[in-house]
């Protein structure tokens, strides 16, 4: 609530391109036993925006994801449709539209594609209308509807994974390395349905690896490194940033 | 020769139905373990529990239908109380789980010889009198059995592969974080598996007290025996435990029938050590309900 007015380094930096703040990230701080994995992250995201945060293996990305989804206790705040979430199990999160795609995937490898993807209404989502949804998003998805998700290839569970998620209907999705190990092919695909998602008017907070994906995606980027926000701002300004095309766009 | 068949065509019929039964005190142990992924020890208790509910009912004249009611409800809230009070808080312990629900078997055991001592009861008789197959006479109260046990099993397969709350079960076996993932409270169906494997269990002790009789220590070949059937069958399949109950049930028949009924309790071991050398993971693996 404070962030717009005093601004993180963030706000400061990079303005936002959305609506009303959808989550608001003050000062969190995650630690594994004496590691700290995350050391005062501040991050504001508006309704309809596509926040991405980059950083390297080891960085905090997915521990960020999971703090936000309700699988990790942290210090600090975190703030989803104007109310605390530090005290919510994930699955009251769903309940609420803030549905995580994670980097393991974690479907249901014994069942098929569309009962994964029921499931994925569990809580929340229209059966009917979000499958079509996602099969127009993912026609691979329609066509193996009865494979076991266990048998199918990396592109196309991160593609189920991902449909599981739309399928609960999501204002706020968090998708975690959801272009780690894929074939460049694959790679267009989930690029081309990202795009389509925002359309929506889903708010995506995208935490991802590959900096130019990032970057061809987001409203705007930040650099997390050891836990800490050392950049923020639109890809067209950390396109210029000296250090960002130093270490993470090759020169 | 007429007997020779007479014998083997007894010994099919008595162990399918004997079978049935078995599948029945499996499934449940299976279930808990895998969805929730602990060992409960205290099912055999929980079976002896069934038997005994049924006896009291007897006892304050609740007739049949009254036997019957107590000795599904009670054991069933039985263990949904143990999950709560318990096993929830130790979920992440699988061994303190089974030293936990050993000790609490080991409570129910004592409460039972505290109150009845050791000697054993009759239950009301669920059924009377004999049918015949081509010359074999069965008890009528083991058709029932086999009947109503597969009744229960088919309830549970369709509960499980067509109903939401079915489905949930499925997704919570197959990833706690998945299933976490779409919204579903692994605690909630956690809960809804101990109540089922409790009810599942105490009709069992129902069956095996009123075929039999029921005394405090009932319970201990069916914990020995859920658990080879469900090494046997492959931990957390349905089917998988079907099979194994099966195999399991057509041994000790043909066993004791066979050979001698001094030997009735070594077959489940010998299939379970056969097993364990070929075939470690199970005759089906470890997916769940398939």
């Amino acid at each position: 609530m404070s962030s717009d007015a005093e601004g993180s380094t963030g706000a400061a930096v990079g303005s936002r391109t959305g609506g009303d703040t959808i989550l608001s990230i003050d000062d969190v701080h995650v630690s594994y036993g004496k590691v700290q994995a995350l050391n005062g992250v501040d991050l504001d995201i508006g309704t309809g925006e596509l926040i991405s945060v980059i950083g390297p293996n080891g960085a905090g990305k997915s521990t960020l994801a999971n703090s936000i989804s309700g699988f990790l206790p942290y210090d600090g705040s975190i703030t989803y449709k104007g109310e605390e979430i530090d005290e919510s199990d994930p699955e009251d999160l769903v309940e609420r539209g803030l549905i995580q795609c994670t980097e393991k995937r974690d479907l249901f490898g014994f069942m098929s594609v569309e009962d994964n993807l029921d499931l994925g209404t569990y809580v929340r989502g229209d059966y009917d209308e979000r499958l079509e949804f996602v099969y127009d998003l993912f026609p691979t998805l329609e066509e193996r509807k009865d494979q076991h998700a266990h048998t199918m290839s990396g592109g196309e569970q991160q593609m189920l994974a991902i449909g599981r998620a739309l399928m609960s209907d999501p204002e706020l999705l968090v998708l975690d390395e959801p272009t780690l190990g894929l074939a460049p092919v694959i790679l267009d695909d989930i690029s081309e349905g990202i795009d389509r998602i925002q359309e929506e008017g889903v708010t995506i907070l995208l935490c991802e690896q590959n900096v130019t994906f990032a970057m061809n995606h987001a409203d705007r980027i930040n650099l997390l490194e050891n836990g800490e926000v050392v950049r923020q701002g639109p890809p067209s300004e950390l396109r210029d940033d000296d250090y960002i095309r130093e270490s993470y766009l090759g020169g | 020769m007429a007997s020779i068949l007479s014998v083997a065509l007894t010994i099919i019929v008595q162990a399918a139905m004997i079978s049935a039964l078995y599948a029945l005190i499996a499934i449940g142990f299976t279930l808990i373990f895998g969805v929730g992924g602990v060992l409960n020890l205290a099912h055999g208790a929980t079976i002896t529990m069934g038997a005994f509910s049924a006896y009291y009912a007897g006892q304050f004249g609740l007739g049949i239908p009254g036997a019957v009611l107590a000795s599904v409800t009670i054991p069933a809230l039985f263990a949904g109380l143990l999950y709560l009070g318990m096993v929830k808080r130790l979920e992440e312990e699988p061994i303190m789980v089974m030293i936990t629900t050993l000790v609490v078997s080991v409570v129910i055991e004592q409460a039972i010889v505290v109150f009845e001592g050791t000697t054993s009861r009759s239950l009301p008789r669920l059924i009377e009198g004999q049918f015949h197959i081509a010359g074999s006479t069965f008890q009528n109260l083991l058709g029932v059995m086999f009947v109503v046990s597969w009744i229960i099993i088919g309830l549970l397969f369709l509960f499980v592969n067509y109903t939401k709350t079915g489905k949930g079960i499925l997704a919570v076996s197959m990833s706690h974080k998945g299933a976490s993932l779409v919204g579903i409270k692994s605690s909630r169906i956690n809960l809804i598996t101990w109540i089922i494997a409790g009810a599942f269990a105490g009709i069992a002790g129902l069956f095996l007290g009123s075929w039999l009789t029921a005394d405090f220590a009932m319970g201990q070949a069916q914990l020995v025996l859920s658990f080879s059937i469900v090494v046997v069958g492959g931990i957390g399949s349905i089917r998988g435990s079907v099979i194994g109950a099966y195999l399991i049930g057509f041994l000790e028949i043909a066993t004791t029938n066979l050979i001698s009924s001094s030997l009735q309790g070594l077959a489940p071991l010998v299939v379970l050590v056969v097993v364990l050398l070929v075939k470690p993971e199970g005759l089906f693996g470890r997916e769940f309900a398939e």
